[in-house]
């Protein structure tokens, strides 16, 4: 299995050793890894391995005990212009006293009306959502809420952006619809992308690489390149018989550590 | 076959309403009437409905009805404002939690009408003092479910709103205080009511006259007119139960987004 050496790639974003205890729990333990511009990475990992905290980190909702974050060659010290962020619990990430219109055009509350107006509707356009904006986001169903979701992480334009879990709460279908979705608005748009997950099938179809978490504390166990075809398929990338040796081959990462 | 606990259809509940209502009011009638109950000074119900009904039709009355309903307003806008202002504040910062937690605890069981007295030595009597009696007692509602509000706010909006930019005061003013807002207005509801009574009442201990509360007074002195006094008294009443119901009209269509808040 290849081992990440993407050395002629842009890095949109560094890990430098980065740890995290909470008290004498230390929950993540030196986590490096390189995030490249443009692609689609995924970190997996068990459940309780500090996946979640990892990406507080990232977007500077939180500080890591020890070591770094490099975005976009600045040291996080706080929330980071050029990144948005998707939460696993869309109905509570989604502001209820705003109809999904306003929710969506909430990053760009300080640019011109007009203007605002555009790129919301490019935005809703994007993810599926016409004729909903004049909906309140608990009138929609769980789907159509992290749509309007991943809409307003895109109405800003990120350089980076950054899902943590954010199909758990979905049904199967939604959730598969949603991964395509993704990948759509990923060649589309170009913009690096950093999926958090548990689900290990989930984690390779969408993935250019995958950075597989030990159980806590954590450690990153292997980068896996994905080597599959784009565009992917719910069908076809599954039955691949190199999506399967993925799948065995993460599997076995996440057991053996 | 029926059931037990089939639900009644809306004009039955309203016939049904009605039919009780009037049924008890007419045995009570009944009951004086024939002088199976004799003491002087209880209601009679029809001579009550009658001095309520010239009331309403009596200017000098009205004016005093106007002048509840100031004092009231002037309470529970004073109440609302500080108690929100507060309120926001104890539940955003722990620091003024804790600074404000135990005189907050101390003057909400004071009882606010024994300060009505004091206020009128200290400002003279008019609408001053029972405006701030008023907001005295109806502002506690209003404090704590701000307070409880604004600390409830879910965590992942908070987060939400940091990773869109939004700075500490803006957290307060944007994300906070708007998502407390559906639970203070819930303590303005609950306050509204309590200051009528308490504007009423005021009237009748501190005032000088004016206002319903003024009116019960004279009538029940002066003139020993107790009909008038249950009459105004039914007024007053039946001026919680049309506020209530204006509020409660308010919030469905204020607050409606509230059904999305997670519980």
């Amino acid at each position: 299995m290849t081992s990440a050496t993407s050395t002629e790639q842009a890095i949109e974003l560094e890990l430098q050793s980065v740890s995290k205890s909470y008290g004498k729990n230390l929950a993540v333990k030196s986590i490096t890894a390189s995030i490249p511009q443009g692609k689609v990475s995924v970190i997996v990992g068990p459940s309780g391995c500090g996946k979640s905290t990892l990406l507080r980190i990232i977007s500077g909702l939180d500080f890591p005990t020890q070591g770094s974050v490099t975005f976009n060659g600045a040291p996080v010290r706080g929330v980071p212009e050029g990144l948005a962020m998707v939460f696993q619990d869309y109905s509570r990430s989604l502001f209820p006293w705003m109809r999904v219109d306003r929710n969506i055009g909430f990053p760009l509350r300080h640019i011109s009306a007009d203007e605002r107006r555009q790129r919301v509707q490019e935005a809703i356009d994007a993810v599926g959502l016409k004729g909903k904006e004049k909906l309140y986001p608990w009138q929609m169903s769980g789907g159509m809420q992290q749509r309007a979701a991943i809409a307003r992480a895109l109405a800003s334009h990120p350089k980076l952006l950054l899902m943590d879990e954010p199909y758990a709460s979905v049904d199967a279908q939604t959730r598969a619809d949603l991964e395509d979705l993704l990948l759509d608005i990923h060649a589309t748009l170009g913009v690096t992308v950093l999926v958090v997950t548990h689900d290990i099938d989930e984690s390779i179809y969408l993935a250019d690489h995958v950075i597989a978490l030990s159980a806590p504390p954590s450690v990153v166990a292997e980068t896996v390149e994905v080597d599959l075809p784009r565009p992917r398929n719910q069908i076809s990338t599954k039955q691949d018989p190199r999506f399967v040796e993925l799948r065995a081959h993460v599997t076995s990462l996440l057991r053996s550590h | 076959m029926r059931l037990l606990r089939d639900p009644l259809s809306q004009n039955k509940t309203i016939v049904l309403g009605v039919a009780g209502t009037l049924g008890v009011l007419a045995m009570w009638e009944l009951l004086i009437r024939s002088g199976a109950v004799s003491k002087p000074g209880l209601p009679v119900p029809t001579r009550v409905m009658a001095q309520a009904a010239e009331l309403l039709g009596n200017t000098v009355f009205l004016n005093q009805v106007f002048t509840t309903i100031g004092e009231w307003l002037l309470g529970l806008g004073v109440a609302a404002i500080a108690g929100i202002l507060v309120g926001g504040l104890m539940g955003a910062f722990p620091a003024v939690f804790v600074a404000f937690e135990y005189p907050v605890e101390a003057f909400r069981t004071l009882p606010s009408i024994a300060v009505g007295p004091i206020l009128v030595l200290l400002l003279g009597a008019g609408v001053a003092p029972i405006a701030i009696t008023v907001a005295l007692s109806s502002i506690w509602p209003i404090l704590l479910n701000t307070l409880y509000g604004v600390r409830g706010t879910d965590p992942t909006a908070v987060a939400t709103a940091r990773t869109l930019g939004v700075r500490p005061l803006g957290l307060l003013m944007q994300i906070r205080l708007v998502s407390a807002l559906p639970f203070a207005f819930t303590g303005v509801r609950v306050a509204a009511s309590i200051g009528l009574i308490v504007t009423v009442s005021a009237e009748l201990l501190i005032g000088s006259g004016q206002g319903i509360g003024g009116y019960i007074l004279l009538a029940s002195t002066n003139a020993g007119n107790l009909d008038g006094v249950y009459a105004a008294t039914i007024i007053a009443g039946v001026l919680g139960v049309l506020i209530n119901a204006a509020f409660a009209l308010l919030d469905r269509t204020a607050f409606n987004w509230k059904k999305g808040l997670a519980q």
